[in-house]
């Protein structure tokens, strides 16, 4: 079976994420399936064009997946359409200035395009999902408590559950066993029952463009269930400009153009 | 120390009246409420003056959050479009009565409590409105009863009441980031407990008697207690009101009643 490319946080970096799209083609084996776990717009690049080229990929490109991130809502706040109108929550981590620069950086159009976006994929034993499914502000990180992770494994329903909220790039097995549960009701004790999952995981998926020069994503195999977590060295550490590339583990690619 | 905990009141007044009662006879030190003082019954003010004047440490529960907010609650958990258009009216009949300095009182009950290793809510420490079934997955409820620091979780909303031992539970992490080193941890967790009090005013364990939980800080002993009422008085009331009578039939068989649903795939829009 073909792999699956899963990104999150492109942020408005569209040199990031052309030079990602350069790495994905460049694959050994091939990419059937490209998802973007949200956060593609941001405070330091341009949303705009990163929207537009989401939704008109080239002739012979992946068909992009995209749901909605921590960013999108923002969004949808910052023009009415969501549940806290005075975006609060950016407000307070961002500023009143970077909201008003947030607002700008979006069309409505694009809001509304964000507005049609998935909360989250369920594919084969896979939730791809920007947070979780307690809500896109959700965090998973590996410094979490294992109990939190295995609760969010079990509400997700999934043996695998993909996210971009964290930006790290990370697998977390979790295993539960051995738990004994015993119910007493009116009608009197019900028989102890031993409880226990086979191990999942929790997957961060990495940062396309939040860290200049520098994107993660993820590429997973279903077929085998193999994760493999690829670093792509672009441009330099200012500004969008693009350079080269380097992927993970010290393979070296040749440079890549790529046009804004 | 010997607590009474009780939940969903549903401003049914003779069924408070008589888990009172039967409290005093067991002489407890303590008392506690989950919450849902009001909505469905006929008697919210009196429920609510009565639990102020006892001084009663209460949490919020999801009924007296709508009567606080105006409805802005999920209202998926009802079986069918058909029980949500009836809990709406009761909403819309509860809102009319209230005095204002109930309202006030409401608006101001925490979500939860918390004593020593006893942590109090109405739905779950998440929400007031999530259920802590029997049946949920024992991680799940285990993660509940941890992500509040205590050792034994009393919760309501669901109308039926039970205990819940969560006992042995292994957990194994294993971590892999790119460039480090993998990591592996393993830990257990000592015995938890959710106790489920049930509901005073409308229960739905399939007899009309109230239900509350009593229980011992020092054997930890628990005990479910159902008491009988009489709960002709109050669905008479129900239907002087001018709730809906289904309130009172459910009422008189302590059960839920849920018509088939107009909608299966009904899903929240919250």
């Amino acid at each position: 079976m073909e792999q699956w490319a899963i990104l999150s946080g492109i942020e408005g970096n569209l040199v990031a994420y052309e030079a990602l799209l350069d790495d994905i083609r460049r694959q050994r084996d091939s990419v059937a399936e490209l998802y973007v776990l949200g956060d593609v717009v941001g405070l330091k690049g341009d949303n705009r064009a990163v929207v537009q080229r989401l939704q008109s990929p080239r002739t012979g490109e992946l068909e992009p997946q995209v749901c909605i991130g921590w960013w999108e809502e923002q969004c949808f706040n910052l023009y009415l359409l969501g549940g806290l109108p005075d975006a609060p929550e950016l407000i307070a981590q961002e500023g009143a200035d970077t909201a008003q620069h947030l607002f700008e950086s979006v069309s409505r159009e694009s809001v509304e395009w964000m507005r049609s976006l998935h909360f989250g994929f369920h594919e084969l034993d896979c939730l791809l999902i920007h947070g979780s499914t307690v809500g896109y502000a959700d965090e998973l990180t590996p410094d979490m408590p294992a109990i939190q992770l295995c609760d969010r494994l079990i509400r997700a329903d999934a043996k695998n559950l993909f996210c971009g909220r964290s930006g790290l790039a990370f697998e977390c097995w979790i295993e539960p066993s051995d738990l004994c549960s015993t119910i007493v009701t009116l009608e009197g004790t019900q028989a102890p029952k031993e409880q226990g999952r086979s191990p999942r995981r929790v997957v961060g998926v990495g940062n396309v463009g939040r860290i200049l020069g520098q994107a993660t994503y993820t590429l997973y195999n279903p077929a085998n269930n193999h994760i493999t977590f690829k670093t792509v060295k672009y441009g330099k550490a200012k500004g969008f400009a693009l350079q080269g590339s380097q992927s993970q583990h010290g393979h070296e690619s040749p440079d890549i153009r790529a046009s804004r | 120390m010997k607590l009474a905990v009780m939940s969903c009141i549903h401003g049914n007044y003779e069924a408070l009246n008589a888990v009172l009662s039967d409290i005093d006879r067991h002489k407890t030190d303590q008392i506690y409420c989950l919450g849902d003082l009001v909505g469905y019954g006929p008697h919210p003010n009196a429920v609510v003056e009565m639990i102020r004047s006892l001084d009663i440490p209460t949490c919020q529960g999801c009924w007296d959050e709508d009567i606080v907010d105006g409805l802005n609650a999920c209202d998926c958990s009802y079986p069918s479009q058909l029980a949500e258009k009836r809990g709406k009216q009761a909403h819309e009949w509860t809102d009319q009565v209230i005095h204002p300095e109930v309202r006030e009182y409401l608006a101001n009950l925490p979500i939860t409590l918390q004593a020593e290793n006893l942590a109090f809510v109405h739905g779950s420490p998440n929400s007031q409105h999530e259920y802590l079934l029997p049946s949920m997955d024992g991680f799940a409820a285990l993660e509940r009863v941890l992500s509040t620091g205590a050792d034994v979780l009393f919760c309501g909303h669901t109308h039926v009441p039970y205990v819940r031992d969560l006992e042995g539970g292994k957990l194994s992490m294993r971590v892999h980031q790119p460039g480090q080193a993998e990591t592996q941890k393993q830990s257990t967790v000592s015995l938890k407990r959710i106790i489920n009090a049930g509901s005073v005013g409308e229960p739905r364990h399939g007899r009309p008697n109230a239900t509350y939980v009593l229980y011992d800080t020092d054997s930890k002993q628990v005990t479910l207690r159902e008491v009988p009422y009489d709960y002709q008085k109050t669905c008479l009331a129900i239907v002087e009101q001018g709730l809906p009578p289904i309130f009172a039939w459910r009422l008189a068989r302590g059960m839920e009643f849920a018509e088939r649903a107009d909608d299966p795939n009904h899903v929240c829009q919250r």
